[in-house]
């Protein structure tokens, strides 16, 4: 046991490393957070819709497309000089690596997604000041459930001829309970509701991240398997 | 089961199916008594609710195959999750366009964001991605694993979506009547519906079979050119 | 002894089961890949003792490549299973993966990362206790504890090559497998690889090499094999025979003429 939590480690501080050297993802999604704002305060029509109604739908969808952008990228980081096939061959086991890489792609996302929430609070004027633990706690949960699923069908796509092109299509159906459940725990937290009023969405969306995991692990391995 | 075997029972159960769907046409235009909200156009019902059971059964025979054939390996296994898929993408397509026709006589609008309409939206598209993933590898060995996968994650994340959407709505009632549904259905009426999904079952196992047959031949046919290379 | 026609006859290649003592570490049986129609490797086996080394030499397709990887695990058979002391290679369990350290072509290392971190990446993989002696230990062989703190991107091909090597024999493999290891390297560099495969000839480990340098292949080898199309055409070993010698029947095996 002790020996798996070393590998997922290894893993994981592995994939942090390099983006922190190269810090490729990590620009394109933040100045893709913030430039999503951008356009869609261009976008709405203020007159007709109080921003802060919207905001919460917006943060959340610029986490799942900005989410693809990262999570997209997650095996080409490998693809050089073949190094999946160095941790393929390596005695971890496949589901040490899943978890290794999609906790990296959740840190990622997860610190993007506080630059959402602040940035989106800014640009659409939202009191953040009450529940903003509650909120931040949601987005948590949101990310690591996007990412789960997102890791899995990333290295699916990397199997074909189409790559991240097929991302979109095969993660964005299964995303709508995260979506509903997300956007539903938090807008009224956002508008100061306490947290007993959502608790049932959180947990919900607790469930999807839960199994989001589990079958990302378990199913990771007949994807790289060769 | 042999290929021929399939062929004949594939015959059987479509012949069946739609000797059953003319019997389900006649309940549903002469017998079976007219909604008293919706009026006739109701009737539509007894085609779209079990066309939309038959998809949710196609993508769990699905998921079920797929898990098995990444436990046993048999390409059979795999074959058989393709042509459920492609059965539940016909049955699918079916429910989204008989849906928006009986939205827009019955409501005014074309689209719904109602719980059955919805899932089955997203399903098609879970249907889509599968066929897509299993013809985009070079190894196809690999897209069939990866197929497997997406019908796996697809089957799991059903219930999620129901149980959202449903909620949703819940939130956000839209401006519709209240649509027959479940065992609050007077007698005619759930023996028309159940008859339906009766029906629909023979022509998806029919299709099933037909299909199944078509690919046995084809993986025959390819086996047959390889060795003679 | 050769003939003077140089060509190598029958009672020059001993017996293979004479050469054999010492348990048998790694086996093939029966193994088999194809991608549709194409076949790889077919229906090869392959026996080898403790402290054998095994170069095996081919024209390009003939799936050398690929055996390499069946044998290191990274690649599944279509048919045949591959063991290693005596466990079956079996993709649902990683024990067996400790016994192997495969250098191949591919490199596996990550470029922004530095020679160090890369070993202590794999090291950490490989569950290899005293890490910090056995990468410093390793590097210094190879000759690039110097260069530990470089990133993997500014190094030449050859020091790559040597972080590679370090990388694939860090935890102390049973069995090595080399694929091309000389292709492309500077003479500095090769130098470093020959001392090296030497001191795994220390009668414990065994090696594989797949290589086109028939001149270094044969150095090195205890056994030789001839792959062509998938198969062995010949293996066997050379009694004393010079390198022409085997150049010459090398060529006649892949034309066929044997």
């Amino acid at each position: 046991m002790n020996h798996y939590l070393v590998q997922v480690w290894a893993i994981l501080r592995k994939d942090l490393l390099l983006e922190i050297r190269s810090l490729e993802r990590i620009g394109a999604m933040g100045a893709f957070a913030v430039l999503a704002g951008v356009l869609f305060n261009f976008s709405i029509d203020t007159t007709a819709v109080r921003p802060d109604d919207v905001a919460t739908g917006l943060i959340w969808m610029t986490l799942i497309f900005g989410g693809l952008l990262g999570v997209g990228r997650t095996f080409q980081l490998e693809a050089q000089d073949g190094a999946l096939q160095g941790i393929l061959t390596s005695p971890a086991p496949k589901d040490a690596i899943f978890l290794g890489k999609t906790i990296a792609n959740f840190v990622l996302l997860y610190v993007v997604s506080i630059l959402v929430l602040g940035v989106f609070g800014l640009f659409f004027g939202l009191d953040l000041g009450q529940n903003l633990g509650w909120v931040v706690f949601v987005l948590g949960i949101g990310s690591l459930g996007f990412v789960a699923v997102g890791t899995l069908f990333a290295a699916v796509a990397a199997g074909t001829h189409l790559k991240e092109t097929l991302l979109p299509v095969l993660v964005f159906p299964l995303m709508v309970p995260m979506v509903i459940y997300g956007v539903g725990a938090m807008m009224p937290l956002v508008n100061g509701r306490p947290i007993t009023e959502v608790e049932g969405n959180v947990r919900m969306l607790g469930a999807f991240t839960l199994a989001a995991v589990a079958a990302g692990a378990v199913l990771f391995r007949y994807v790289v398997e060769d | 089961m042999t290929t021929a075997g399939m062929r004949r029972g594939g015959t059987v159960l479509t012949v069946l199916g739609l000797a059953g769907l003319i019997v389900l046409y006649w309940m549903c235009f002469f017998w079976v008594s007219t909604e008293v909200n919706q009026g006739v156009v109701q009737r539509i019902f007894y085609v779209h609710v079990p066309a939309a059971w038959t998809s949710f059964l196609a993508i769990g025979f699905a998921a079920v195959a797929s898990a098995m054939y990444l436990w046993l390996r048999d390409d059979r296994l795999d074959r058989a999750a393709l042509c459920a898929i492609e059965g539940g993408l016909v049955f699918a397509t079916l429910v989204l366009t008989t849906g928006p026709l009986w939205g827009k006589i019955a409501w005014g609008t074309y689209w719904t964001w109602e719980p059955r309409l919805t899932l089955t939206l997203l399903l098609w598209f879970i249907f889509f991605g599968y066929i897509m993933v299993r013809n985009s590898t070079e190894d196809p060995e690999k897209g069939k694993r990866f197929a497997a996968v997406v019908a796996i994650i697809g089957a799991m994340d059903i219930p999620f979506i129901h149980l959202s959407v449903v909620w949703f709505r819940s939130l956000h009632p839209e401006p519709v009547v209240a649509k027959p549904d479940g065992p609050t259905l007077p007698g005619d009426m759930l023996a028309t519906l159940l008859f339906g999904v009766l029906v629909f079952s023979l022509l998806f196992f029919g299709f099933f079979l037909f299909r199944y047959a078509v690919e046995a031949l084809r993986a025959e046919a390819d086996l047959r050119a390889r060795s003679a290379t | 002894m050769s003939s003077d026609s140089g060509r190598l006859n029958a009672q020059d290649i001993p017996e293979l089961g004479s050469k054999r003592s010492g348990r048998l570490v790694l086996e093939a049986q029966g193994l088999h890949r194809n991608y549709g129609p194409v076949v790889a490797v077919g229906d090869l086996d392959l026996s080898m003792s403790e402290g054998e080394f095994l170069t095996i030499v081919g024209p390009n397709g003939a799936g050398k490549s690929t055996l390499l990887s069946m044998l290191s695990g990274a690649m599944r058979p279509t048919a045949g299973s591959v063991s290693v002391c005596g466990d079956k290679l079996d993709f649902g369990r990683y024990e067996w993966r400790h016994r192997i350290g495969m250098l191949s072509h591919q490199g596996f290392l990550y470029d922004r990362l530095t020679v160090e971190e890369n070993l202590y990446f794999y090291g950490k993989l490989f569950g290899v206790t005293d890490l910090e002696d056995r990468v410093a230990s390793r590097l210094q062989r190879v000759g690039l504890l110097e260069r530990a703190q470089f990133e993997v991107r500014k190094l030449s091909h050859g020091m790559r090559q040597r972080a590679s090597l370090a990388r694939a024999l860090l935890h102390d493999p049973d069995v090595v497998l080399l694929d091309e290891p000389y292709t492309g390297l500077d003479p500095a560099a090769a130098v470093v690889l020959r001392d090296v495969l030497d001191e795994l000839k220390d009668g414990r480990r065994t090696v594989v090499m797949v290589t086109h340098n028939l001149r270094e292949g044969l150095e090195m080898a205890t056994r030789i094999a001839i792959q062509v199309s998938g198969r062995f055409a010949w293996e066997g070993a050379l009694q004393g025979a010079g390198w022409e010698d085997f150049e010459s029947h090398y060529h006649r095996v892949v034309e066929g003429r044997v």
